[in-house]
């Protein structure tokens, strides 16, 4: 009796498995039948494409998700959105392997190593799907057919004149990162380096929180105890920023210190309100995003690509947030 | 069931047969504690395959889908010793990430890019695992700690002296020899040496804990420690060679993620051990101990990295799939249980 | 008079304040079976586990065949030739019968693969399977585990497994304890055949109609030290009883003949009574 029961509740959960795994599939291409690429006879054809963030609960890559989302409805594209848990390597490894197994007509990825994800993303190049590399890039990038991403050594300069001026033109600046191998990261914590120089600030060094809020706040607070006389500090992105602002209220140094982050998520700009944090260096990601499809789409019907787009900032400060709201990340499309 | 009686005459026909070969095999892999495991993820499978066929059915994914576990799959295999002792290693991952920084820094410092290179990064790998393992083993059958609170300490200074060693930043310089082999390279072309090492230790393994006095005693040592003692059977001695296995092994993964992402990648073990735990479990192994397979653990690797693989393929939001591999994880683990306990009388 | 086959004197042992045995000493004899009898926390069970190796004595001396013996593990006792049915049975539920009996002692395979570790398990089975046949255990399947056994079948188990390794003496803690009246006979059968094989079986046992069947000799403990010696024959129930409880001592030095009944009060306290 027992074992009647429980092969029926077996039976039970799989079919639920499968009503789950079709039912909630947002965002993504109805699947019903298989979809093997053949040639419509209409002119306009619905291209599957999918965006991999470099990690999926991050306001960046949402918004990113959200501009690329409204670019596709334009151009009549179905958009899929996946990432990983972690912004790792290990960890984006099988999301992309997965994504390879679909085939996609387009893949918009944001590699979490400039090494480590080559082999994988290669593989859906290999596979025939068109690769936009959009955020963060390889080392070796050119069987993509398009890069983009704002131009963050520009950016990181930005940040260092920025914060420049908030300090006073001279003091002690410090970097909270994000973990060497990441593109983006690397070239603004380069950017903000050279520029602090020119702007003749004293740069004492850079500690890595792993993209991790609690982590970039124990670095802070370890920053500040070394150096009691620091006035500055630039996190290189979102949950940098997020750790920095909580470090320097934790360490009672609130408004003595001034931050400059990268990336204008919701939980920033609160804190530019509060004027935990003096200015924000937003970038463009719903853009990145649009533009990400845009060339996807070309690629597709043989229209030209462009193989590298720089994408622009908007420095945000508490006065001229309300003149700019679209600057500011989304938490949900 | 008969009772004891007083004429041996009398007794009821065994299900042995005279030369005592246990029941048939057919019999014996219905009444299978993996069989079931088994089933399910084959019911998964056919799911995914429905749903989507194109994409799921095909080698190249089968790979990736095996490559994704081929790490965990080794992890898990220390990890079924443990859980069969009816202790836990919380340890693992950061283990693994200890041997994964000792090995490349080793690596890197010898220079060069050839196979004794490779062969000293893995030798380092393995004694850094070893080395973890036996501290654990030391402390849960010597100093009576529970196991639970022993590998969540060596888990953090595992963690820490990895941090403590690579400055916190991932090393990235791997002899590219490694890579192009054990890393990405294919036996015949078809299969990675990743997923055949993987399932060349689990079959190891996998024999010695079914078919030798080591795994018999394992298996005694988790079912009833006191009676194994009082049979004298040295169980303090085999607790420490169980922890020192689990270790050595998350040295060998380690090693094989290394060679696979040619970067340590620190920050992507920290639920590791909860895979590798959730893995033994839902292939059959009991958390209290004395019962578990190494086939259940290699189907219960497999359920989640095929859940993961097909989720993305079907076009689960990626919010959602947490939520329901965690759904299906005890739904799983519920089915088994409810076979075990038509079983069993206590 | 040949010297017992095993003897425990002046053992102590104490766990951490409660001091569980105070000078305890024990002696049985081959071809003899000894009931170890006492009221609840006596010592009894403690008494038994140290000399079979499982605690170690603070104080007091173990002779084996009048050797002086140190007695540190369970191996060591084995290695005398000395097995134990606990009250607990200390048996591996989810292991088969064959694994239990075998437990510790694995048949391993001939050959390379013997030395490699690889055990018989064909073998072990086989050889349970005749054990049990032969003492009288009936299992329906040897391959299931034991915790799908009923009490009865576990205990015969147990039993059968210290009788098929005892080379010299057998310890039984409560043996019939969870048994019905079939079993429990099997089981005193099975004691008078084990002593008649020639070795020392010594047993625990609440039930004195079950001591007064089998037993030749019977030791009384009390509060940790041995407080009477009888021969079965020689003594009641009530006097066994009243022995447990304190209410009178009684030694008895071995005599070729029985004493006659009217002796039982009239002896004078020997040196294991309690100092009062």
């Amino acid at each position: 009796m027992a074992r009647r029961t429980w092969i029926g509740a077996a039976c039970a959960a799989i079919l639920a498995l499968g009503v789950a795994a079709c039912g909630s599939d947002d965002n993504s291409s109805t699947s019903s039948g298989s979809s093997s690429g053949s040639s419509s006879s209409s002119a306009k054809k619905n291209y599957k494409m999918t965006l991999i963030a470099g990690v999926k609960g991050d306001e960046f890559y949402i918004t990113m998700n959200c501009g690329a989302q409204a670019k596709a409805k334009e151009l009549g594209v179905t958009l899929d959105f996946q990432g990983p848990d972690k912004f790792d390597a290990g960890l984006q490894t099988p999301v992309v392997n997965a994504v390879a197994a679909k085939k996609p007509d387009a893949v918009l990825v944001a590699p979490t190593d400039t090494k480590a994800m080559y082999a994988p993303i290669k593989q859906l190049s290999d596979n025939g799907s068109k690769v936009a590399l959009v955020d963060t890039t390889l080392e070796q990038s050119d069987f993509a057919v398009s890069q983009i991403a704002s131009d963050n050594e520009g950016g990181g300069k930005q940040a260092a004149k920025t914060l420049g001026e908030l300090i006073g033109g001279s003091g002690k600046v410090f970097v909270v990162n994000v973990k060497p191998g990441i593109s983006t990261t690397d070239l603004r914590a380069k950017g903000f380096e050279e520029g602090a120089k020119e702007a003749g600030l004293t740069y004492v060094g850079q500690e890595f929180d792993d993209d991790d809020p609690s982590k970039a706040a124990a670095v802070t607070k370890a920053a500040l105890a070394k150096n009691p006389d620091l006035k500055g500090i630039f996190a290189t992105n979102l949950f940098s920023a997020e750790g920095a602002a909580t470090g320097i209220r934790e360490a009672g140094k609130l408004g003595q210190v001034k931050i400059v982050g990268f990336d204008a998520g919701p939980k920033q700009v609160d804190d530019l309100k509060k004027g935990t944090v003096q200015a924000l260096i937003a970038q463009k990601p719903a853009e990145i995003g649009a533009d990400g499809v845009q060339q996807a789409y070309n690629a597709l019907t043989g229209k030209a690509t462009e193989k590298q787009i720089g994408t622009g900032f908007t420095s945000l400060t508490k006065d001229n947030l309300a003149e700019n709201p679209d600057a500011v990340y989304k938490a949900s499309c | 069931m008969t009772d004891v009686t007083t004429a041996p005459a009398d007794e009821p026909e065994l299900d042995d047969d005279v030369e005592g070969r246990s029941a048939p095999f057919w019999q014996r892999l219905v009444a299978g504690s993996s069989t079931w495991i088994g089933l399910i993820l084959l019911a998964l499978i056919l799911v995914f395959s429905v749903l989507e066929y194109d994409s799921f059915v095909s080698t190249a994914n089968a790979r990736n889908i095996a490559t994704d576990a081929a790490v965990l799959l080794v992890l898990a295999t220390g990890m079924t010793y443990v859980i069969i002792t009816a202790g836990i290693d919380l340890s693992v991952g950061g283990v693994l990430v200890f041997s994964g920084v000792v090995s490349a820094k080793a690596m890197h410092a010898a220079g060069g890019d050839n196979w004794g290179v490779i062969f000293l990064g893995l030798g380092v790998a393995l004694a850094g695992g070893l080395a973890w393992g036996l501290i654990n083993g030391f402390l849960v059958a010597k100093a009576k700690i529970p196991a639970f609170i022993v590998t969540l300490g060596t888990l953090g200074m595992s963690l820490g002296a990895a941090l403590v060693i690579s400055g916190g930043v991932d090393e990235r310089e791997v002899p590219f020899k490694l890579i192009t082999t054990i890393g990405t390279g294919r036996a015949f072309d078809q299969v990675p040496y990743l997923v055949l090492i993987a399932f060349a230790v689990a079959i190891v393994f996998g024999v010695i804990l079914a078919a030798t006095r080591f795994g018999r005693h394992t298996y005694a040592v988790g079912s009833n420690e006191e009676a194994a003692r009082r049979a004298g059977v040295p169980v303090d001695r085999h607790l420490i060679k169980v922890y020192a296995l689990a270790g050595t092994l998350a040295g060998l993964a380690g090693f094989l993620s290394l060679a696979r992402f040619s970067t340590t990648t620190i920050g992507g073990h920290d639920t590791d051990n909860l895979q590798a735990i959730a893995a033994v479990v839902i292939g059959g192994t009991s958390l209290f101990g004395g019962i578990g397979t190494m086939l259940g653990t290699v189907f219960g690797v497999f359920i989640p990295a095929v859940l993961q693989n097909g989720f993305v393929i079907v076009g689960v939001n990626p919010f959602w799939q947490n939520i329901a591999v965690g759904a299906v994880l005890i739904g799983a683990v519920y089915l088994d249980q409810l076979r075990r306990r038509s079983q069993y009388r206590r | 008079m040949p010297e017992p086959l095993l003897e425990a004197r002046g053992i102590v042992k104490s766990f951490g304040r409660v001091q569980a045995l105070r000078g305890a000493s024990f002696a049985v004899n081959a071809n003899e079976v000894v009931a170890l009898v006492g009221d609840n926390g006596a010592g009894k069970s403690t008494l038994v586990k140290t000399l079979a190796g499982v605690h170690q004595p603070d104080a007091g001396e173990i002779l084996f065949e009048g050797e002086p013996v140190e007695i540190h593990t369970p191996l060591d006792a084995r290695r005398l030739g000395i097995e134990t049915v606990y009250q607990d049975l200390a048996l591996a539920a989810e292991l088969d019968a064959g694994a239990n009996m075998f437990l510790g002692r694995e048949v391993m395979r001939p050959g390379v693969l013997g030395r490699l570790g690889f055990i018989d398990k064909q073998a072990m089975r086989v050889q349970s399977r005749d054990a049990f046949r032969n003492l009288g255990v009936a299992l329906q399947d040897t391959a299931a585990p034991v915790a799908t056994m009923s009490g009865g079948q576990r205990q015969g188990i147990a039993v059968s497994r210290a009788v098929t390794w005892a080379s010299k003496v057998v310890f039984m803690d409560e043996p019939t304890a969870a048994l019905g009246v079939v079993q429990t006979r099997n089981v005193l059968d099975l004691i008078a055949r084990v002593r008649d094989q020639g070795l020392a079986v010594v047993l625990i046992s609440h039930n004195m109609p079950e001591v007064f069947e089998v037993a030749d000799r019977i030791e009384v403990l009390r509060l940790g030290t041995r407080v009477a010696r009888f021969k079965r024959g020689d003594v009641s129930m009530g006097d066994v009883v009243g022995a447990m409880t304190g209410a009178i001592t009684h030694d008895e030095v071995d005599r070729p003949e029985a004493e006659p009944r009217n002796q039982k009060r009239t002896h004078p306290p020997g040196p294991d009574a309690p100092r009062r």
